[in-house]
């Protein structure tokens, strides 16, 4: 390595530090804020270490809102959509890379053009819609609706083209394999990376998920963690330092949950990306 | 989008073809079936509301009572509205104080994590996090750091003796508050998206740069940028999608106060608009006019972005950058002869 | 309508998912030996909630479930009732009860559950105002919010002004004194203010005036001199520095009565336990209440409604009428300081006892002056969507230092535009 080479190394590594400490700033914020007490927030200048006072942040926000049933709800709901999306997506992915069927695909393209439709445009109508079912402020208006979707189904198929081999498929057939013993047993144990991360992905996704939820959930009681986190703040919204408890309690499970998958995660993510 | 291969011909496929049309779609049943959870859900959920929501945009309606026919009244109620057209303006700032930065910062980062060697997997992880944490903690984070009497930023400003700035009340601090929490929460995600991009880049095309004695940032500008077109249009038709669609930092940081994005509106996004009109006012006809309004403009811009950045004149300029690097290549086995 | 909303639903969504929409559940939220219902917080008194949540007074089998709902209330109310299930059984509704007029089918009408016979008890006015102008009623009295001038004797006595309640009335009788001795605090104690905010001193002049937005018969009076006066009023209380400029709904607005920084505040009777008790216990035995500048007035005080998805209207109708009788509302004066609507509270001893918040004043005697001097106003069901572009221009003017003139016109465009719009002009 030349000594400029090693110089912008160097300059490179020293950049890249600063943005991690840009990106990773607002957690130890949260952490500091969620540690100390609120006029010790307030005060100027202003405590910039860790506290003591974290467990009894901590307990104020249990004691205000229902946070372990709020978590509970969201998990019900991530979990379900995330099991219902890796099932349909994926089955509907290994028909359209690997069957031809009469209007394949129209029909491909027509899911492909679903993409462009915001969400925002069918929020009332969709609102009204399970208005007339009797789902709102059920869990159903939470889980249904989000049960497959586009970006699942059209990402699992560019995996499964080149994942699963013809000659496998044509085996299972021999043996006299249906089609849905074909998924079974050939299509889902090669998926299963390509499952691994639309899982995480899906599973983020509705964790987060706030606009859906703050409407269809009616009932007070009955929150995701999101929207109740929300109404923390809205509610004692001068008491930082539970509001901030309560947002580094919400926080900490997800990241769990990514970090576990982090790596290849992102990756995934990256190639994804990179095929449309 | 390519053809998939056909699956491999068996007695089943050879029996098909022999029978009439009507065969072949009893036979593609399992298919068919697979596919159907989607169609069904799309069209309960999604085709069916969107079909609706013309017809509730005919009507004023509240939502509880009695639908009044109005025709187009509430579309034109909408293109005199200086509010919907504020909030199409607050929507559009906001959106390029947050893209610029980060498509720019992304490109930084991601040309930095190209070139380092250590630490690689931390560095994608710590700039992945911010993506994956929630909006609204995220939001809570930043509120405090904006806020304008108890702001750990305004404190910090105190600090190096400038005076305090009311980020949460002034129109451009509201703006800007909201851009850098959008700017925080994306710009690692798309440097990761760039970082791939630059991946496939081959590496030839940077030696033949190299031997050509191209400085660092000439390289950066001639040939990486041009050859990562498609990933940026890609982050730019994602990042204008997602700009168009922000409303919980606006909401978080406002609540459902008068003014719904802030005071003078100056966080009011076009989503905070639809929501503060259907849901906090209950005009359900205008909530789904104004749906369609966005729809428009997310259609307009994602075409707009295509015309700038991607199609044909994308394509024409990567392989141009390859040729010209092709060439350099051909000029330095010259030389070594 | 040939086409209704119904038909188009059911013909598409028959068409596009026969079988997927299941039968929708249609009851009231909450189990089926429960009577739900929301309020805000800070609107009742816990006691007597707590024993309707052992049981409803007269329906033994039956048990109240409370829920409340700390912001967004009346999003949430609407939203729910959009929504058409997991309704409450009994909703609290804010003085803007007019608003809820058009849905009056929504409710039950409570003169059919026996509510004639408790008319007598309550101030007229109040009562009236949840009467529809078809004669319908739709929401039960709970308390009214008269109004008083809430200050710190603390900060009063560094300015060197005499904190006796008498003495502080006679000094500001009136606005113009009022912004006076505003300035006297604030040149004593710099910072000092005295309103949270522009919108406070528009809502709570207009809390003063016999007329508010509209006639009774449908005419606009929004843009008259009555408004325009408060409108000015607001602005000049902030040129003058007065205002702590912490808007509503933001982290900053509570933050003023904790940090000291409002020193003075007239201000309607809940605001004592939302305000000063809740948010600065530590300044207990600092505060008094004495007449408001500007006179009597009255802001708030709720009603409460039965939907009609409730499981049983009688007896919601028993729990509310038990929980609105004037022995009851006498205790909701203790805690949360919720002001009765019943007239025959206010000869109970309960009321008149020392609150030691506020230095063992009788606050009870400032605040029945000002509810029996109230001239009423009407309320008309376009009431929110005339106020929301006046606050929102306040707002305009306080944080971003808009032109009142302005903001003013631009207001009076938005109502125009929007009430044309409602069809109310």
């Amino acid at each position: 390595m030349t000594p400029a080479e090693r110089l912008r190394t160097t300059v490179g590594h020293v950049v890249l530090m600063l943005g991690v400490a840009v990106s990773l700033f607002p957690f130890y914020w949260m952490v500091v804020m969620a540690s100390n007490t609120t006029p010790d927030i307030f005060a100027y200048p202003p405590k910039l270490l860790i506290g003591s006072h974290l467990f009894e942040n901590m307990g104020k926000v249990l004691d205000n809102v229902d946070f372990f049933g709020s978590m509970l709800l969201t998990l019900i709901a991530s979990v379900s959509v995330t099991v219902l999306v890796l099932f349909f997506d994926s089955l509907a992915a290994f028909a359209f890379a690997k069957y031809e069927f009469p209007g394949r695909n129209f029909l491909f393209g027509l899911l492909l053009a679903t993409f462009m439709i915001p969400a925002q445009l069918s929020l009332v109508p969709q609102f009204v819609t399970l208005a007339e079912f009797g789902w709102i402020g059920s869990l159903k208006a939470l889980i249904i609706p989000g049960a497959a979707n586009a970006f699942g189904i059209f990402w699992m198929r560019q995996y499964a083209k080149g994942a699963i081999p013809d000659e496998l498929i044509s085996a299972a057939k021999v043996d006299g394999a249906g089609f849905f013993r074909q998924y079974l047993t050939v299509g889902l144990p090669v998926l299963r990376p390509g499952l691994a991360f639309l899982g995480i992905f899906t599973f983020i996704n509705v964790w987060n998920d706030y606009l859906w939820p703050l409407i269809v959930m009616t009932d007070p009681n009955r929150l995701t963690l999101q929207v109740a986190l929300d109404q923390l703040n809205g509610i004692y919204g001068t008491d930082y330092s539970m509001v901030m408890a309560g947002a580094l309690m919400s926080v900490i499970p997800l990241i769990g949950v990514f970090l576990i998958g982090a790596r290849s995660f992102i990756a995934d993510l990256a190639a994804g990306a990179m095929k449309f | 989008m390519a053809v998939t291969k056909t699956i491999p011909v068996t007695a089943a496929v050879r029996e098909e073809t022999a029978e009439k049309p009507p065969n072949r779609f009893r036979q593609a049943f399992p298919q068919y079936a697979a596919i159907s959870p989607f169609f069904i859900l799309f069209a309960v959920f999604g085709a069916f509301p969107i079909l609706f929501s013309i017809w509730i945009s005919f009507h004023s309606w509240d939502g509880i009572g009695a639908m009044k026919f109005v025709g187009f009244e509430q579309y034109s109620y909408l293109l005199g509205d200086p509010k919907f057209w504020q909030a199409i303006g607050n929507t559009m700032i906001i959106w390029v104080l947050s893209t610029v930065p980060m498509l720019l910062l992304a490109l930084v980062i991601a040309n930095a994590l190209h070139n380092a060697t250590r630490f690689r997997t931390f560095y994608r992880i710590a700039y992945f996090i911010p993506n994956v944490t929630s909006v609204v903690a995220v939001t809570l984070v930043f509120g405090s750091i904006f806020s304008n009497n108890f702001g750990l930023l305004n404190a910090f400003l105190q600090s190096i003796g400038l005076g305090k700035v009311e980020w949460l009340t002034q129109p451009w601090g509201i703006k800007i508050a909201i851009a850098t929490i959008v700017t925080w929460r994306w710009v690692g995600y798309n440097a990761i998206i760039f970082l791939a991009g630059l991946q496939a880049i081959s590496a030839d095309v940077y030696e033949a740069a190299k031997v050509d004695g191209a400085s660092p940032r000439q390289t950066f500008w001639r040939i990486t940028v041009p050859m990562l077109r498609p990933v940026i249009l890609f982050t730019a038709v994602t990042s204008t999608i997602g700009g168009l669609q922000i409303f919980t930092e606006s909401r978080v940081l406002f609540g459902d106060t008068n003014n719904i994005g802030g005071p003078g509106d100056a966080g009011m996004t076009i989503v905070s608009y639809l929501y503060q009109s259907a849901f906090i006012k209950n005009q359900f006809g205008y909530g789904a006019a104004i749906g369609w309004a966005l729809f428009i403009l997310i259609v307009l811009f994602s075409i707009i972005n295509w015309r700038l950045i991607g199609g044909n004149d994308s394509e024409r300029l990567t392989s141009r950058a390859k040729r010209r690097a092709d060439r350099k290549i051909a000029v330095q086995k010259g030389a070594a002869k | 309508m040939p086409l209704s909303r119904r038909t188009f639903l059911a013909a598409g969504a028959a068409a596009a998912a026969a079988g997927l929409t299941g039968c929708g559940s249609r009851s009231s939220l909450g189990a089926a030996n429960e009577l739900s219902m929301w309020t805000w917080v800070g609107s009742v008194n816990d006691d007597l909630i707590g024993q309707a949540e052992k049981g409803i007074p007269g329906y033994d089998g039956l048990k109240l479930s409370m829920t409340r709902i700390g912001s967004n209330y009346k999003t949430k109310v609407l939203t729910a009732l959009a929504g058409k299930s997991l309704v409450p059984d009994i909703v609290a509704i804010n003085d803007d009860v007019a608003t809820y007029f058009p849905n009056a089918d929504q409710f039950h009408d409570l003169y059919d559950l026996g509510a004639k016979e408790r008319e007598a008890d309550f101030l007229p006015w109040k009562w009236k105002w949840g009467v529809t102008p078809q004669g319908k009623m739709m929401a039960y009295p709970m308390d009214t919010g008269p109004t008083a001038l809430f200050y710190r004797t603390d900060i009063f006595e560094k300015a060197g002004i005499d904190i006796d309640p008498a003495a502080v009335a006679q000094l500001a009788p009136d606005w113009d004194t009022y912004i006076a001795l505003g300035k006297k605090l604030k040149q004593a104690v710099p910072g000092s203010s005295i309103t949270d905010n522009v919108n406070s001193i528009f809502s709570y002049r207009m809390a003063q005036q016999p007329k508010r937005y509209m006639t009774t018969d449908g005419q606009y009076i929004g843009d008259q001199d009555h408004v325009r006066e408060a409108f000015d009023l607001a602005v000049r209380v902030v040129k003058e520095g007065l205002s702590a400029n912490a808007q509503d709904g933001s982290t900053d607005a509570d933050a003023v009565v904790t940090n000291g920084k409002l020193v003075a505040f007239n201000a309607a009777v809940w605001w004592a336990q939302l305000g000063p008790k809740n948010a600065a216990p530590k300044t207990k035995g600092l505060w008094r209440v004495t007449a408001a500048p500007g006179g009597p007035g009255n802001r708030g005080g709720s009603f409460l409604a039965i939907t009609k998805y409730c499981k049983n209207p009688q007896a919601a109708f028993a729990f509310i009428s038990w929980l609105e009788s004037a022995q009851n509302q006498a205790q909701a004066f203790l805690d949360p300081v919720l002001f009765p609507s019943t007239p025959a509270s206010y000869t109970d001893s309960r009321l008149s006892a020392p609150d030691e918040f506020f230095g063992g004043q009788r606050i009870v005697d400032v605040f029945a002056e000002s509810a029996k001097k109230y001239p009423g106003a009407y309320f008309s069901p376009y009431d929110s969507i005339i106020g929301q572009p006046l606050s929102a221009e306040l707002v305009n003017v306080e944080t971003a230092g808009k032109s009142p003139d302005q903001a003013w016109n631009d207001a009076q465009r938005q109502i125009e535009r929007e009430l044309t719009r409602a069809g109310a002009i």
